[in-house]
């Protein structure tokens, strides 16, 4: 359940189109970032080959793409879904490993810094609620191995 | 005005409590109606928790939504991605309501409901549309006349737009119009509305998370602005941390990067020490003196005023 598809009609139209390239940040700072030719390889069957690229990591989801394409689409869901389908495979790098670890088990991606609170007179921080975060981690795994789900 | 829950996120309160800090000092000195609420988590952070587990991304933001709905508050952050990634979760299940089902089914059991009534603003746009320029104008004690300004926006402060529905996502003004309120001029440069680039650093890609803020943080030497002023944590790392790091690497970079609410504490009357400022990693005095030579001129009415209070014909 609660899972992402792709949208292979405007992906069609996408692989005609290519406006949001003049106006992505990525396209335009990072050598060989072009996600024109991941959509074409997406559309004749041949996604495989990027799931070990590291551009797929390097969209920044600034969704500048969603707002200039006339589709509200954008080359980022492209992007995401294969990103989505190499950390299945744990593919994903190591930094993004780490904090997923982390948010699995804290719910947190890093702890208030007590002592500086201290120091600042900030008051205590608000309780955390990573128990019941935990809890529904849980029935969320539970829902989807009932449904007879990969996951 | 409605009581709002300030949704802090992790970044700040792990790495940044001096903006934890200076937001309270000025939501305080506005009298404005905030509140420290139990049980929020991450909220959560969409570019690593989205494309590894949607429904998790999903579940953990409608779950964080659910914690103000049922307070009747709204929820204010001075982090644009946690309102960015609260914001497209409410807005998807506000949209549809068999995912809305599927995930109120998995919150009932935890004792909760996601309604998705609840206003989700972020700080810049939350100053802009709900308190006011004008009302910032009143309350400040000394502006920015003088001072040039290079704003950034932060992409997640105003897109997607179709969720935070806030400001023009490809030509944004409201950060600007408060900007100018303040009294500073709003430099317009060719660099900004770029992403500053730190979303690369949490993906082993740390050289080019630097050559992206190499890029703007040169133009903006170029320009001669006297400080980067922004309103988001990542942003902020990405300017403060990683600057500092190429300007030990010999770079000559060297632009003070202020958050907005230290911006408008200063000109509250709150020093850069009781906000925080000093914690920086890159240097603000520069910006602060400047502002504090500007203040020692004469104001415009010394010159007249004295002609036309001093001795006159008569004597
Ligand atoms: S979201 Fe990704 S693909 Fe889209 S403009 Fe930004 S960096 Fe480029
Ligand atoms: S995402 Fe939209 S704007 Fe970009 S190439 Fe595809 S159709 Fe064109």
């Amino acid at each position: 359940m609660l899972e992402t598809t792709l949208d292979f009609k405007l992906l069609e139209m996408c692989s005609r189109c290519g406006a949001c390239y003049s106006i992505c940040p990525s396209c335009m700072n990072i050598p060989g970032y072009d996600p024109r030719e991941v959509i074409r390889d997406i559309l004749s069957g041949e996604h495989e080959k990027w799931l070990s690229s590291r551009h797929i990591w390097e969209c920044l989801e600034c969704h500048y793409c969603v707002e200039i394409c006339y589709q509200h689409y954008g080359f980022e869901n492209a992007m995401t879904a294969l990103r989505m389908v190499a950390a299945r495979k744990g593919m994903h790098p190591p930094q993004v490993k780490r904090g997923w670890d982390m948010f699995v088990k804290t719910g947190k991606l890093g702890e208030p810094a007590l002592p500086a609170r201290k120091k600042l007179g900030l008051p205590e921080p608000g309780a955390s609620g990573a128990d019941e975060f935990r809890r529904l981690h849980a029935l969320l795994k539970e829902r989807r191995a009932g449904a007879g789900e990969a996951k | 005005m409605r009581e709002f829950a300030v949704f802090w996120g992790c970044t700040i309160q792990a790495r940044f409590p001096f903006i934890e800090k200076s937001t309270r000092l000025v939501l305080e000195s506005f009298g404005l109606p905030y509140r420290d609420i139990d049980g929020f988590t991450c909220c959560p952070e969409k570019s690593l928790v989205n494309n590894i587990d949607r429904g998790s991304f999903v579940l953990t933001a409608a779950r964080n939504v659910a914690l103000v709905d049922e307070l009747g508050l709204d929820l204010v952050s001075p982090c644009t991605g946690c309102v960015s990634n609260l914001s497209t979760v409410k807005g998807e299940l506000n949209a549809d309501p068999r995912e809305k089902a599927e995930v109120n089914g998995l919150l009932r059991e935890v004792g909760r409901e996601f309604k998705g009534v609840s206003r989700l603003q972020h700080l810049v746009p939350f100053f802009h549309d709900t308190v006011g320029i004008h009302k910032i104008k009143q309350k400040i004690k000394r502006d920015f006349d003088g001072m040039r300004i290079a704003l950034h926006y932060g992409c997640h402060m105003i897109r997607p737009s179709h969720a935070l529905k806030n400001d023009d996502p490809l030509n944004p003004v409201k950060f600007d119009n408060i900007i100018r309120g303040l009294g500073a001029e709003s430099l317009q440069f060719m660099t900004k509305l770029m992403c500053c680039g730190q979303g690369l650093d949490r993906v082993d890609a740390h050289d080019k998370a630097l050559d992206f803020a190499r890029v703007k943080l040169k133009e903006l030497k170029a320009i001669g602005a006297d400080a980067l002023v922004l309103c988001c944590p990542s942003c902020f790392l990405q300017f403060d941390n990683n600057q500092f790091l190429m300007i030990k690497e010999g770079e000559r970079l060297g632009v003070p990067v202020i958050y907005f609410t230290e911006l408008l504490g200063l000109a509250l009357g709150f020093s850069a020490a009781e906000l925080g400022m000093t914690s920086h990693r890159v240097d603000c005095s520069p910006f602060v003196s400047k502002w504090e030579a500007l203040s020692k001129r004469p104001s415009p009415s010394a010159g007249i005023e004295a002609g036309l209070t001093g001795p006159s014909a008569l004597g």
